[in-house]
Order: C-alpha cells, then structure tokens, then sequence
C-alpha cells in the first residue's frame, strides 16, 4: 500500500485513479453523489419537472448489449446500471457491486486472473422483481453467445467459469491477465435474466422495444423519429431521480437543434451538437449555461502506413511541419479544441505532456524533403524512386468543418510539392471495408482510443491488430512497431496505475516519433442547458452527456 | 377492357420483381454496410463487425439474400431494421403520418392555387396576371427548394421570429394550432414547386380544350361563358392532369424529402435518406417498393382512366 | 390546321399575336440575355478578378459583402466568394446543360419509338420508363454517387440517368396521338421508311413538347446537382459549384446569411433563364398555336 502514502488531496483528479487500488472506498459511502458541487442547491425530494435533451442522431437500440451509437449510450445509462461506473475524474466506482474489486482488497487474486464481485441487495427490477447475480451471468455469457447479435467482444472474450456464488455474489476467471477489463465493465450495462433468459429470440425480444432496467429511469414511451419519454423511477436505489420526466428529443439537424436551444424548446444540448462556431454567441445567451467539455477523441490526419508515400518517415515528418494547426484550431474551429501531440486525452492520468511540442514550419519541412531525396517532379510535385508525394485525403462527406480543413490542409501541403486530393465518401462507404481494411491513402477522422479511461491501446497500435493483416483489432493505419508492442502487451497486463503509467508515457513518445496519425487537436464539445437545471456534471470518460441523468434537478 | 387490365396489371407485377432487383442489387452494390457506424466506437473490431455481419446474414451472396428477402415478403414479413430493430412496416408506419400530413396539406395548397391561377391565366390569356403568373411560375421552378426553405428560415425565424425553424409540434403541446404553425412554412415550401407545374399545365390543357371545337360549339349556343368554363373546360383539361398526377405520385417519398430535411420533419422522406445513410437494407427495401407500387399504381390508374373517358386513345 | 384559323378568327389574332410575339420575345431575350451575361461573366470572370477561387486565406474569412476589396465577401476559409461563384458557374452550367442534353436525347428516342411502334416494343420501353419513375430519383442519385467517384463527368450521367423519363413519357404520349393523323398515314402510303417517319415526319411536330420538358429538365438538372452537393456527395471541393458553395452554408445561417443567399441567387437566375428561354421558343415553335 506503500504507493498511496504518496496521495495527496492536492491530486485529487490524478488520485482518484489510485482509488482503484484501494477499493473505490470513496465509492462506498456515497455511490451517486458523484463529483456533485459544493454549490449545489437542495434537490426536490419528490421527482419534479421534466428535461428535454436535443439530439442529431435518433437513439433506436435500447437492448444496451446490442450495437449502439453514443446518443443510445445516453439512453441505457438512465434505464440500466452496470457494475460499476467511471466518474468524471476516471475513478471507477461501484454502481450495481459495492465495492471495486482490486488486488488489495482480495476482488482480484494476486495473478490477476481470479476476479470476485460483490452486489447490492437493495436493487429490484423496474418490474418489481428482485436483481440478482444471476442476472450478471446472465449478462456475461449472453455477450459471448454466438446467436445473440452483441456489440463488441473484446474482453468478454477472455471470461472463463462465471459462477454465482450468492444472489450477491459472482467469480470468474480470466484467460489472461488483462487489466482494462474494469473499465470495459463499466459500459456494460446488467440486462434482467427473468425477462431475456425465456425470449425465444433474444434478438428480437419485445424487450429491445420497451426495455426494463434498474436505472434511475423507466421506459415511457417512444414516438419514433421525433422523440423517446422516460419516467422517473420513484425506487431507484443510488442517488435521484430528480427531474420527473426525461425527454430525449430527435432533431436531425445542428443548426436547428441550435436554434430550438436558443429558444428554449429543449433544455440540455450535450455530444457536439454546439458547433465551435456557435460557442462565443451561445455563451452570451441569457438563462443558459455554456461549458466547454474536453472530450476523449483525437481529430488527426490518419495515415495508412503501408502506402509508398507515407513509409519514409521524413515524408510523415514534412507533412506534420506543414499543418498550420493554430490556424486549424484558432480560426477553423474558433479555439474551441485544444491541441495535442498524442492519442491520450490531455485530462487522462496518463497523459504525457512532454512530449515535443508541433511547429508549423514549411521551411523545415521542404529542408527534410530535400535532405531525403524527395525532389519536385512533374507539376511541383515531390517525388523519390517513383512515388510521387501525391495522396488522397478521405471522410465522411458534407462534414463541412472537415472539408474546410482539408482544403486548408490541401492548400498548405502544395506550398511544400505534396498534392492532397479530397476524396470523400457516404458514412456507410467511409467507414466499411476502405477503412477497416485500410484501403484509404489517408483519412481526416476524430478517433477515440481509450474504453473509459483505460489507457490500453493495443486494438489500436499493436501490430497483431492490423486486420487488413490478418489481425485483429482496429489499427487502421497498419502501424507496426515491435517495442510499442511489447509496451501494450506489459501494460495490460500491469494493474498499478504508477507502473502503467510509466509504460504509457513510453508508447506515447514513441507513436509521436512514428507519426502514423498527424494530430490535429484534441475535442473539445460545448454543452449548454438552461441556467435552472443544476446537478448537471460532464464526464469526459463517458460517451454521453447524459451519464447522469439521475442527478439532474431545476432549482 | 378486361383483357387490357389483366395485361397491364402482369406487366405491372413484373415490373415489381426487376424493381425489387435492381434497387436490391444497387443498394448492395455500395461498399460498406450497416456496421459501418459502428466502425469508430471505441473497442469496436473488424472482427466484431464480421461476426454482426455474418448474424445478420449479410455475408451470403446477393441472390440468396435476395430470395430469402422476397420468401419472407411473400409470407407478408418486409423484415427488421437493422438500425431499429423493429420490423420495417411498423417503423414504415410510425412515419407515414408527418409525411402525409406535409404532402396533404402542401397538395391541397397546390391543386388549389394552381388550378385556379391556370385557369385564370387561360381565360385571361396575355394579361397582367397570366404574365406574372407565367414568370412566377418559371422562377418558382427555378428555385432550389433546400434553399428557398433555408431562405424561409432565414427570414421566418432568425430574422421575424414568426414560425418555427423545424419539426412538426412543440413538445408538450399537441394541439391543432400547434401543429398549424409548423405545418405553415414547410407545407407553402413544398408546394411552391407544385403550385407551379399545376398551374403552367393547368394553363396549357385549358387552352387545348377551349381551342377545341365542342367548346366552341357550346359557346355558339350561348352556353354562358362560365358553364363552358366549368363544364367542358374544366372538366377536359383536368383530365391530362390525370396523367401527371400518377407521374407525380412517387413525389410522396422525392418531393417531401428534400422539404423534411430542411425542416426536420419526423416523415418517410427523411427516414429514407438516414436508411439509405446507414446502408439499413430491409427499410430502404421497404421504402423503395412503397414507392415502386405506388408510381406503378399511380401510371395504371392514369392510363385506365385516361382510356375510359378518352376513346380516340387506343388502348395498347 | 383547322381548329386554328378557327382561334384566330375568334379572337383579336393581330392584338394577340403582336402581344404574344412582343411578350416572348421579351422574355426569352431577357432569358438569353441573363444567361449569355452570366456564361460569359463565368468563362471571362474568373480572369478579371483580383482573387483566385481556391486561393484560402484565413485572415480574410468571413468577409460581409460589398467591403473592401472582396464584391460578395468571403466565406469561411477566407476564399473570394465572387470569383468561386464564378468558377462554380462554369461547373453547375456545364452539368445541367450536359446532362439536360443527355437526358433529353435518351427520353426523345425511347419516347418517339414507343409512341410509334406501340404493341410490345411500346410496352417493354414503357416500364422500363415507369420503372425508373419508381425509384425515388434521389435513391438513383445518392446510390449512384456512393458506387461511382463522383467526377464532374459521373454527377452528369448521373442526373441524366434519373432524368430522362419524364421526357420520354411526354413525347411517347405526343408521338401516340399524332401517328393516325393523316401527314403520319400519308407518309406510310407513300411508301418513307419508319425511321423516316419516326424521326423525319413526327419529330418535328413534337418539338415544341420536348422542349417544354428540357427546360423542365435543364431546371432539374441545376437543381439537382445542386441538391447533391448540397447534402455533400456531388462535386468535390475543393472544385466548387453552386451546389457544394450552399453545402454548410445552412450552419452560418446567422452570422453570414450571404453564403446562403447568394449561391441560391444564381441557381435561380440561371435556372429561371432557360425556363424563359424555353418559354419563348415553345410559342415561336408551337404548331398549334403559331402556324397559320
């Protein structure tokens, strides 16, 4: 225990990591008053009022273990509980257990391999009936059933021998040690044996339709295309529901979701649904909260490393010299996202902020073009050994801010020889096969790498996840180095955040050496909601504004 | 006659089956798939996408897909959403009402305008009004409709604050009126371009049929001038508006898309492009054959009742 | 022609010949002025111009038009939104009146072989036009441009492909009644080949039809390149059209309404002109209404 001593209540965001180790001890006395402000005024005691959330994108799936998008996040975290959640400092705290099992406090054997989890016996069912562990088992194993249609496998896959020991009480064991499993826990949200574990096809389960959860909220009702309706549940065992009623409005469109906000006809905008152009006036509104929110993606220039024109690390180099990011950042995105040199959200306890900082420097950059023997062709265009410097730059089309930069970007890329062509592409095109096999020449994408806050990034650099190789995983870029590999390998392996950390400092100086994405800048989102509503607190470790609904109240 | 109805009505099931082939065959012509969106969650693998994709079943060949999809139609099952998970009819049917709520009410405003601008521009052929009705017309055609309705958003709401800049109520107030003042803007943008095709034919069949010797022959009988008018003209010309409303009917899904997008409103025009944006196969399907069924419809029932009321038309 | 003289006698034919005459012309003038001054201002205008289309500059973004050096502003990356248009004009026109021309060839032909054969031939071509009509042209569209790369060349066939059926409807139901008029039976006593006839002795007298359609359909055409570009999937930037310029244009909505505003004025004003062009031809070349 000697690496606590070190904790100090100076650290608290960068502490609160450490609490991990020691049991979530925090977590146990007051499981749902999560980071709540000192400020805050009295909740009502009976649920009062209802809040209307805008969002571009309809949520449609509410079966939280079949794949969703963020807006279907938001959703699940106010009908269900998982076993535990991650606040908005990166602790991870119980929600459904009652306390985080760790190596110190005997949850998780000494080999890491061995995993005990302790429930809450005060849960029950927005049906009534009573939460058990067999509902976690049930869980667990329908993820790896290879009838049901579930969301993403990673982790789960490594589960062996779940047992119920008491309706309080579940083991398991891992096949390898592999420690971002707590945070992948985190997202999975318990689905109630008693209902699904008699569906005839779980697939397509009436349940999908009109979910029952243990969340602080009930399934109203949804009129799809327009709007979905959740009702206070009155038994909820943590903290809240405060607010009546919760109303997840659909409007497909930002600029009217923007103006609906101005007006008054929703309440909270959360995800990015502010654009960057629209801070600055939308925080001089009157009666309205404006908060920038950091967010855990990085926008970048993705390069697909097995190309010719990108293998020579000079040419990486040159092109990461000659993006003009402070104009990107400042004007294109009017200072909203701050930049950043790694994959690593900048509020992560993991966070390398030494490494060298990007300068935009075109002369540099044609000198190391030059030094490398890449020399002006036909047309101006650089080229060495028969590659010419010439590729195209592909997202999703009619993102416009995207398309702004990538002009720029072409702009500035033709002062040093080097032709970047746009080639963008429907969303469903985009993101199929051409970028998971990595057929692009190069993409302009905002990528989120860590699950919650766990830094392991194997699925994204570790070479055995190139699936356009054979692997898998998401390495998109093809980018293959031996020592990053085995610093994934070390890291997941490793469950003391100092030693991690160590490793993860490592990875990131080298993947910012590498180049194998341009960072651009690291997102930033602007949440507004009506100046009554309080209780309202982002968490950059989840995906939706809605985390917390439980805690929201007007004053 | 029963001969020509069976004829056209085999020719019309044909047509069905090469529609559903085609626009089942070009949809899975596009690279990528329903997985796509979930291609940058984080965690998400290839793997995982494959193993969806092959769950659903979408890594067998077309044909095979094709003939399970058109079994299960046969047994009255049009499939699931893969985005929504419920079956295509109901989510078909949770939004047909905006759109024909926009579609009923932007016709009405079209057929009724239009008819009687036509009619006023005939009667009173090269003067001030059928000059400006003839010019407005043709500029009324020349504008974008995403961006007249942008215009109007423009002007309406950020500017005058009058009208709502989207969706179809205000949450928590469901009554008419509420309904009204949203219907106003979207339905008058939408039927701007209607309102101009009606009248320019409306304006071309009632000098057809007033130059045709019948009218004349009723007017030299002293028929009044409004009886002709009412009678035999109208009644002549709205017949070639017969043919174009058929050709006009798959504008229920084309015409109200571009209108639902600008003013997010909650119809099937939108729910198309999202499910043709998400590659949701079973309700772009779905859609498309709604579609194809009612053009096909729309072209038969034109042409019969052309042909009854038209005898100098031969029946092919 | 008889119904004709018959018009004309009823009426006051001089009055309303010389109005007519005078009111075409005028507006198909002022149609083919309008857009001879707009072909010309985007072939010679891009040249003129102190700013170049593709030329960014950040410092200048934003820029209100009518101030300074930028006639119609800037728009967000700094580009001049005068000379973009121009460029864009050259784009947009060059894909409608292409794909206007494309579409047309294809209806007329498919429309006068239908309408004149009739029987199976009538039939098969018949439904395949109605079985075009039955897809949702933007289905067509947006299907189409996510298969192809969408090169200036593709978003041309790809308009056409989605709009050459109305045209081919209208002439085969034109070329239906006009083949037992006598000039079509005296043809074929007389021996003319059916191409002849098709093509020779019918063609013309539906000429007026079909260009009441290309004007339909060149509107159509602008329109909807414009549309696809709009929703992003036409012309690629950093090429620009009138279509793409509108293409984010709905989120600056507010603060600069020009980006808005003026791309949309110029689809309209270059739409509007063929239509009256189309206009003023259809009366000069219509026979039933102008020969005597």
């Amino acid at each position: 225990m000697t690496k606590f001593s070190k904790t100090s209540a100076g650290f608290s965001r960068r502490n609160a990591l450490r609490v991990l180790g020691a049991g979530g001890a925090a977590g146990l006395f007051a499981p749902h008053l999560l980071g709540k402000p000192a400020y805050a005024q009295t909740p009502p005691a009976t649920p009062t009022g209802r809040v209307i959330v805008g969002l571009s994108q309809e949520p449609t799936v509410f079966n939280p273990l079949m794949p969703h998008i963020e807006v279907d996040d938001g959703v699940n975290f106010s009908l269900f509980d998982a076993l535990f959640r991650i606040d908005p400092e990166g602790n991870i705290v119980p929600n459904l257990a009652t306390e985080v099992p760790s190596q110190e406090n005997g949850g998780i054997s000494e080999d890491g391999l061995e995993w005990r989890v302790k429930l809450r016996e005060d849960v029950r069912w927005h049906d009534g009936e009573p939460f058990t562990a067999e509902d976690v088992k049930f869980t667990l194993e329908l993820i790896l059933n290879p009838d049901f249609r579930a969301w993403r496998t990673a982790g789960h896959a490594l589960l062996r021998d779940i047992t119920v020991v008491s309706p309080t009480e579940i083991t398991w064991r891992m096949e390898e040690v592999f420690s971002p499993y707590m945070s992948f826990l985190t997202e999975t949200f318990i689905v109630p044996e008693h209902i699904l574990g008699n569906a005839p096809d779980v697939n397509n389960a009436a349940f999908n339709q009109a979910p029952i959860g243990t969340g602080a909220f009930k399934w109203g009702q949804r009129l799809a295309g327009d709007r979905l309706e959740l009702m206070a549940n009155t038994e909820y065992f943590g903290e809240g529901p405060y607010v009546e009623q919760l109303i997840y409005k659909y409007i497909p469109d930002m600029t009217v979701l923007y103006t609906q906000f101005k007006s008054g006809d929703i309440d909270l905008v959360g995800q990015s649904y502010i654009t960057p152009d629209n801070y600055a006036e939308a925080s001089t509104l009157p009666d309205r909260d404006v908060i920038l929110v950091p967010k855990g993606s990085v926008e970048s220039i993705y390069l697909n490393m097995e190309k010719p024109q990108f293998q020579d690390p000079a040419v990486r180099k040159a092109l990461y010299l000659a993006i003009d990011r402070a104009a990107i950042i400042d004007a294109l995105n009017y200072g909203v996202p701050s930049p950043t040199e790694t994959f690593m959200p900048p509020q992560s306890y993991y966070y390398n902020p030494d490494l060298p900082a990007h300068e935009f420097n075109l002369e540099t950059a044609r000198q190391i073009l030059d030094d490398a023997g890449w020399v002006p062709g036909a047309g101006g265009i650089r080229e060495k050994d028969g590659v010419r410097l010439s590729f195209a730059n592909s997202t999703t089309s009619g993102a416009h801010l995207r398309e702004q930069a990538q002009q720029f970007l072409q702009q500035t890329f033709a002062e040093i020889g080097v032709e970047m062509k746009i080639e963008n592409l429907p969303p469903a095109v985009m993101w199929g096969e051409f970028w998971g096999m990595s057929q692009f020449d190069s993409a302009m994408v905002g990528i989120t790498y860590l699950i919650g806050a766990d830094p392991d990034v194997t699925n994204r650099f570790h070479s055995k996840a190139i699936t356009a190789q054979g692997g898998n995983g998401s390495n998109n870029a093809q980018y293959s180095n031996p020592e990053v590999d085995a610093l994934l390998e070390e890291g997941s392996r490793t469950f003391d955040p100092e030693a991690r950390r160590e490793i993860y400092f490592r990875v990131q100086e080298i993947i910012r050496e590498d180049l194998p994405f341009l960072p651009l800048y690291a997102y930033t989102q602007v949440h507004g909601r009506k100046a009554g509503i309080e209780g309202y607190i982002p968490n950059t470790n989840t995906r939706t504004e809605s985390w917390h609904a439980a805690g929201w109240y007007w004053s | 006659m029963p001969a020509f109805l069976l004829n056209r009505f085999m020719q019309s099931a044909v047509l069905l089956v090469i529609v559903s082939i085609i626009g089942f065959t070009v949809l899975n012509l596009i690279p990528g798939g329903p997985m796509s969106q979930y291609a940058l969650d984080p965690g998400m693998t290839q793997e995982d996408m494959n193993r969806l994709a092959e769950q659903l079943g979408l890594n067998r060949p077309i044909w095979v897909q094709y003939l399970e999809w058109v079994w299960r139609l046969l047994h009255g099952d049009w499939g699931t959403s893969f985005r929504d998970g419920a079956p295509v009819l109901t989510v078909i049917s949770r939004h047909i009402f905006a759109t024909l709520l926009l579609m009923g009410s932007s016709t009405v405003i079209a057929i009724a305008v239009g008819t009687w601008i036509g009619i006023r521009g005939a009667t009173h052929r090269y003067s001030i009004f059928d000059y400006t009705a003839t010019v407005g017309a043709m500029i009324a055609l020349s504008i974008p409709t995403f961006w007249f309705g942008l215009v109007g958003i423009y002007v309406f709401s950020l500017q005058l604050g009058w009208l709502p800049a989207g969706n179809m109520y205000t949450i928590g107030d469901g009554s008419v009126l509420n309904y009204l003042h949203h219907l106003i803007m979207p339905s008058v943008v939408l039927a701007l371009v209607h309102i101009a095709i009606w009248s320019r034919y409306m304006r071309t069949a009632t000098l057809d049929v007033i130059s045709q010797e019948f009218v004349k022959t009723a007017r030299a009988k002293g028929v009044s001038e409004r009886r002709v008018l009412m009678k035999h003209v109208v009644g002549n010309a709205l017949l070639p508006m017969i043919t174009l409303a058929g050709v006009q009917l798959p504008a229920i899904l084309t015409g109200a898309l571009v209108t639902e997008t600008v003013f997010t409103w909650p119809g099937m025009g939108r729910l198309f492009l999202d499910s043709l944006g998400y590659s949701d196969y079973p309700v772009v399907m779905g859609l498309l054959m709604f579609s194809a069924v009612l053009t096909i419809a729309g072209n038969l029932i034109a042409d019969i009742v052309v042909a009854l009321v038209d005898p100098r038309i031969r029946l092919a | 022609m008889t119904t004709l003289t018959a018009d004309q006698a009823q009426s006051h034919w001089w009055q309303s010949r010389v109005m007519r005459r005078f009111r075409s012309h005028r507006l198909a003038l002022l149609g083919l002025c309008m857009i001879s001054l707009l072909t010309l201002a985007c072939v010679i205008g891009p040249y003129l111009l102190p700013y170049d289309s593709l030329y960014i500059d950040l410092r200048a973004r934003f820029a209100p038009p009518f101030s300074g050096d930028h006639y119609l502003g800037t728009d967000p990356l700094g580009r001049d939104v005068a000379a973009r248009l121009l460029m864009a004009g050259r784009i947009s026109l060059l894909v409608g009146f292409s794909a206007m021309i494309l579409a047309t060839m294809v209806g007329t032909v498919v429309g006068v072989i239908a309408g004149y054969r009739g029987g199976w031939i009538s039939a098969v071509l018949m439904r395949i036009v109605d079985g075009f009509l039955s897809y949702p042209s933007i289905f067509l569209l947006l299907a189409l441009a996510a298969v192809l790369k969408p090169s200036p060349m593709m978003i041309t066939v790809i308009i056409a492909v989605t709009g050459w059926m109305e045209v081919a409807r209208i002439v085969e139901a034109e070329v239906r009644s006009l083949k037992e008029r006598e000039f079509v039976l005296a043809g074929r006593m007389l021996g003319l080949s059916r191409m002849h006839i098709m093509f020779r002795e019918i063609l013309p007298n539906v000429t007026g039809p079909i260009i009441v359609a290309a004007t339909l359909t060149v509107a159509r055409a602008i329109l909807l390149e414009a549309y696809i570009s709009f929703l992003g999937f036409g012309i690629q930037p950093p090429l620009p059209s009138w279509g793409n310029m509108l293409n984010g244009a709905q989120q600056y909505l507010a603060s600069a309404p020009w980006l808005a505003i003026i791309p949309g004025i110029a689809i309209t004003i270059a739409v509007s002109s063929f239509n009256f062009i189309g206009d003023g031809l259809r009366d000069a070349l219509d026979v039933r209404n102008d020969t005597v």
